[in-house]
């Protein structure tokens, strides 16, 4: 009674001290994420200033020569560093959202350091040489990363390096819109896509270490301001639903660019290292014409909000060429984000569209509700967090109305896109590389790991030409049920059961009853595959072969069952249960 | 106490080294600025060294440079930034500067980027919009926007005929951002925009160049908005029941410097005003007479009553946290390199 009581209490204190850890820890993941953020963001300033990027700096310069001399050199040359310090990867590009999604959903990765490092530098890089890609990718990654290699070196669990990871991700967000309360929602929609109590109090409390940070530390205002616009009529709230679809397909088109282009970069007959290098010369050849496209875009962000900025013509074609040119550039493997440029876009099409409407129907909205809800409507689809994008709205303007006409706009945005890409971006990117998210976490488990750790090497195997008799005493002697035919060089040929053999003559051959319904695996059999074999197996085992089909091993069903439950459970725990 | 030896000391020494006492030459403003100037700094300063302290009308530019230039210069900090570029103007040694009234060192009191190597930045002056109280009897204007709204806020205006603050108030009236405004006036488009914008005032602008003219023209009833420094209008509403409102919405804020120009006739003289006039007394003393805030921390902690009409002095500055919500900070080192070029866009426009 006293022991079990005794065992309560310790319990109670384990689960205390556990709480104190994880929350520690998100604090000082969120305080680490958001001053790398910060660095990142002015890093990326600094540079667009000193290399003659940003329009500011231009102006500045009085001798226009070395404009163009910088416009045509610096994203080239900035391009064949990115190749460089991409040589430096395991797959030859930059990690970013997309792996850190899929490290928390299959529970396997933790986010490696050298990778990390290397990514954040080339997206710098690509950032403050003016190629035309995002900003916040790179910062997500960059969080999840701190969050990870934090608790690799508090020496955690997966489920808290998970939490850790998760936690990062919302700092990041948080410091660089001033956003925290989108901070938490875009980590739990985007990368932990569950809810568990567990999760949420780091979470939380690393998107406000990440507020603090930004708004006591080192005081900034968010990245993008908008004023809180009224919206007009009723009746409009139908033309955001509208804007939304509409949006959902440029968002679809944009991501398709960044495929097929992808695709292109693959056939061309250039080394990989100076594919950017390639992709910078021309995108400083065609800034000559539209220096719109250079860089992030921030200004022409803003134009996109200001009535009488872009004639008509002018803003289909900054909006082309800006989806172009993003397409390109990460295509050919500048490192960087999607949603940024996808900010852009949005914000250029939602203009568009409220400047037709508004020739139709008179008098509407401010430009700026229509910018904005195109803004949310391509960038929501994108990445895959519809709430989270509605979110950052309401925490950029404070301004419930702009916040309602985006929800409109991402209404039924996210849907559509999904039909035709996927949920986001980043998880057709997975699914390009083999890690399918559509079925939910439970199929990304299973898929992720293989039967070779359950494989045993405790199995009968008889000959091919063995008797009934042979096979049966062979059975008997090793208490089995089921015996393995192999050739003289190892080769699997087919499976013989006692229940087969038990009635038949004993110097008949054993390969006459071989079972009829045979399955085989081999090492990198997936769990989801094996489970999907078992709906029409029969048995207690499946052999194992290598290659040139060499029996290597078998798995007992009882196994895989079990591991099945195993993962399950994990799963549900990391889900679900509140300590 | 050992502030009195060191001054002593100094007008000694100016004595011993210019028998002849030369005569101090300084470009400033005129006006009500220039009559606190000559109050608080010059009439002090002649009587501690014997130096006289003669002024010329100035209202900014570089030409003042040219030829024999003055001996001091009371210059805008993108002007000071541009001329010191351009090797026109005498480089400081800050050690001459005093240490705060409570001891702190010169270097720590003045305010971040005040010290130059030409220059001390003096005092934080703003560009404000001003109206005519009344002209609007009724609904009055309150932010940038209306000094574009002819329909709801008729009349003439007086702006500067420079492109500061035109150009950064004609962008903000479009809702952009005070911190993003220097980025978007940096491209073809943004200044096509804040041009668009002051067409609207087409045929409805007087353009003044010295400082006590939009006041003279608000007063009398010649326009009914203006913009202008708000140590004008401040001073204009102390002298009598001016029917002059400051509106504070999108103040512009700079720094004025003293400069010496290279081709001074009494650099050492110079310096020694400069010595003398950048005191955290002087400093406290002028900003409570008139609305322009010091650049020296101790300085701002010394803010109190006007010494005539009594009131506190502190709401009326521009750095005051009631009216700088809003208030953009010049961007001095953009302007020092595109001025010229800029101006010439907007000459260009006003020739339209």
């Amino acid at each position: 009674m006293s022991e079990s009581k005794g065992v309560t209490v310790r319990l109670a204190e384990q689960r205390i001290l556990q709480l104190a850890k994880v929350t520690g820890l998100g604090v000082a993941v969120g305080v680490v994420g958001a001053v790398l953020a910060n660095l990142f963001v002015a890093g990326i300033g600094w540079l667009n200033d000193v290399l003659l990027i940003s329009p500011r700096s231009r102006m500045m310069q009085t001798d226009s020569r070395w404009i163009v001399a910088a416009t045509l050199v610096v994203p080239a040359l900035g391009g064949l560093i990115v190749g460089l310090l991409h040589r430096g990867i395991a797959e030859g590009r930059a990690h970013g959202p997309a792996e850190v999604i899929a490290a928390v959903q299959t529970r396997r990765g933790r986010l490696p350091a050298r990778p990390a490092v290397l990514s954040t530098l080339s997206s710098l890089v690509s950032l403050g040489s003016g190629a035309s890609v995002g900003q916040y990718g790179p910062l997500v990654y960059l969080g999840g990363s701190v969050g990870s290699i934090g608790a690799r070196l508090l020496r955690t669990d997966i489920t808290v390096d998970n939490i850790a990871i998760a936690c990062g991700v919302a700092a990041a967000i948080s410091t660089v819109f001033n956003a925290p309360i989108a901070g938490i929602l875009f980590a739990h929609e985007l990368i932990l896509r569950h809810f568990a109590l567990r999760a949420f109090a780091p979470v939380a409390v690393a998107s406000i270490a990440g507020y603090v940070v930004a708004n006591a530390v080192l005081p900034q205002p968010p990245l993008f301001q908008i004023d809180p616009t009224p919206v007009l009529h009723l009746w409009e709230y139908g033309l955001f639903m509208v804007l939304g679809v509409a949006s959902a397909l440029v968002a679809v088109v944009y991501m398709q660019s960044i495929f097929a282009m992808g695709r292109f970069a693959g056939r061309l007959p250039l080394p990989r290292v100076l594919k950017p290098a390639v992709a910078g010369a021309v995108l400083g050849l065609t800034a000559l014409w539209v220096p719109e496209i250079l860089g992030i875009g921030s200004e022409t962000l803003r134009f996109a909000f200001i009535e009488g900025a872009f004639g008509r013509g002018e803003l289909v074609l900054v909006l082309v060429l800006k989806l172009l040119a993003t397409a390109w550039c990460l295509g050919m493997g500048f490192s960087g984000g999607v949603f940024s440029p996808a900010l852009v876009i949005g914000s250029l099409f939602g203009a568009l569209f409220g400047t037709l409407i508004g020739t139709v129907t008179g008098a509407t909205s401010d430009l700026v509700v229509y910018a904005v809800c195109g803004m949310v409507a391509v960038t929501a689809p994108v990445i895959g967090a519809p709430l989270t994008a509605v979110i950052i709205i309401f925490e950029l303007t404070g301004n419930y109305e702009l916040t309602i006409a985006a929800l409109a706009s991402v209404a039924l945005a996210n849907l559509v896109a999904s039909l035709l890409v996927g949920r986001s971006f980043f998880d057709r990117q997975l699914r390009q590389r083999g890690l399918d998210l559509s079925g939910g976490r439970s199929k990304a488990l299973l898929v992720s790991r293989t039967i070779d750790s359950l494989t045993r090497d405790s199995f009968v195997s008889v000959a091919a030409d063995a008797s009934v008799a042979q096979a049966r005493s062979a059975m008997a002697k090793a208490e089995a049920s089921e015996a393995y035919l192999v050739d003289a060089s190892d080769r699997y040929q087919g499976k013989v059961t006692l229940q087969a053999l038990v009635e038949q003559e004993a110097d008949r051959p054993a390969q006459a009853f071989k079972a009829v319904d045979d399955f085989v695996m081999d090492a990198h059999t997936t769990l989801w595959d094996a489970m999907q074999l078992l709906r029409q197996f029969v048995g207690e085992s499946v052999p194992v072969v290598g290659r040139d089909h060499t029996l290597e091993g078998t798995v007992y069903e009882s196994n895989l069952i079990r591991a099945y439950l195993d993962i399950m459970s994990e799963m549900r725990r990391e889900e679900y249960a509140n300590d | 106490m050992i502030r009195g030896i060191w001054l002593a000391a100094l007008a000694s020494l100016a004595m011993a080294e210019t028998p002849t006492r030369p005569t101090l030459s300084i470009a400033t403003w005129g006006g009500a600025y220039e009559a606190v100037q000559r109050e608080v700094l010059f009439d002090p300063f002649t009587a501690q060294t014997g130096i006289a302290i003669e002024t010329e009308a100035y209202t900014g530019g570089l030409d003042v440079l040219d030829d024999s230039p003055p001996d001091l210069v009371d210059m805008s900090m993108v002007e000071t930034l541009a001329a010191c570029d351009a090797g026109d103007l005498k480089t400081l040694d800050h050690s001459l500067l005093m240490d705060g009234a409570d001891g702190t060192p010169a270097r720590q009191d003045f305010a971040p980027g005040a010290l130059q190597p030409c220059s001390v930045a003096h005092t934080v002056y703003a560009t404000v919009i001003a109206y005519d109280s009344r002209a609007f009897p009724g609904r009055r204007p309150s932010r940038v926007a209306d000094l574009f709204n002819l329909d709801d806020f008729p009349g003439p205006r007086a702006l500067q005929a420079s492109p500061y603050a035109n150009l950064e108030w004609a962008l903000m009236s479009y809702g952009v951002p005070r911190r993003e405004l220097y980025d978007l006036l940096s491209t073809p488009r943004g200044l096509r925009l804040a041009f668009e914008r002051l067409d609207r005032l087409d045929g409805q602008v007087r353009w003044w160049r010295a400082g006590q003219t939009p006041v003279e023209w608000l007063e009398s009833g010649q326009v009914v908005m203006a913009s202008g420094y708000n140590g004008r209008f401040f001073s204009a509403r102390l002298d009598g029941d001016s029917p002059i409102e400051i509106l504070w919405d999108g103040q512009l804020q700079e720094r004025q410097t003293w400069v010496i120009p290279k081709g001074a006739t009494h650099p050492d003289a110079a310096l020694d005003f400069i010595r003398f006039a950048t005191t955290t007394e002087r400093m406290a003393a002028i900003a409570n007479r008139i609305a322009y805030g010091p650049t020296r921390l101790s300085a701002s902690s010394r803010i109190g009553r006007h010494p005539e009409a009594g009131f506190d002095m502190r709401p009326h500055i521009p750095t005051h946290p009631y009216n700088s919500t809003t208030a953009i900070r010049k961007d001095v080192l953009w302007y020092a390199r595109t001025y010229q070029r800029v101006l010439q866009r907007f000459e260009a426009w006003r020739e339209e």
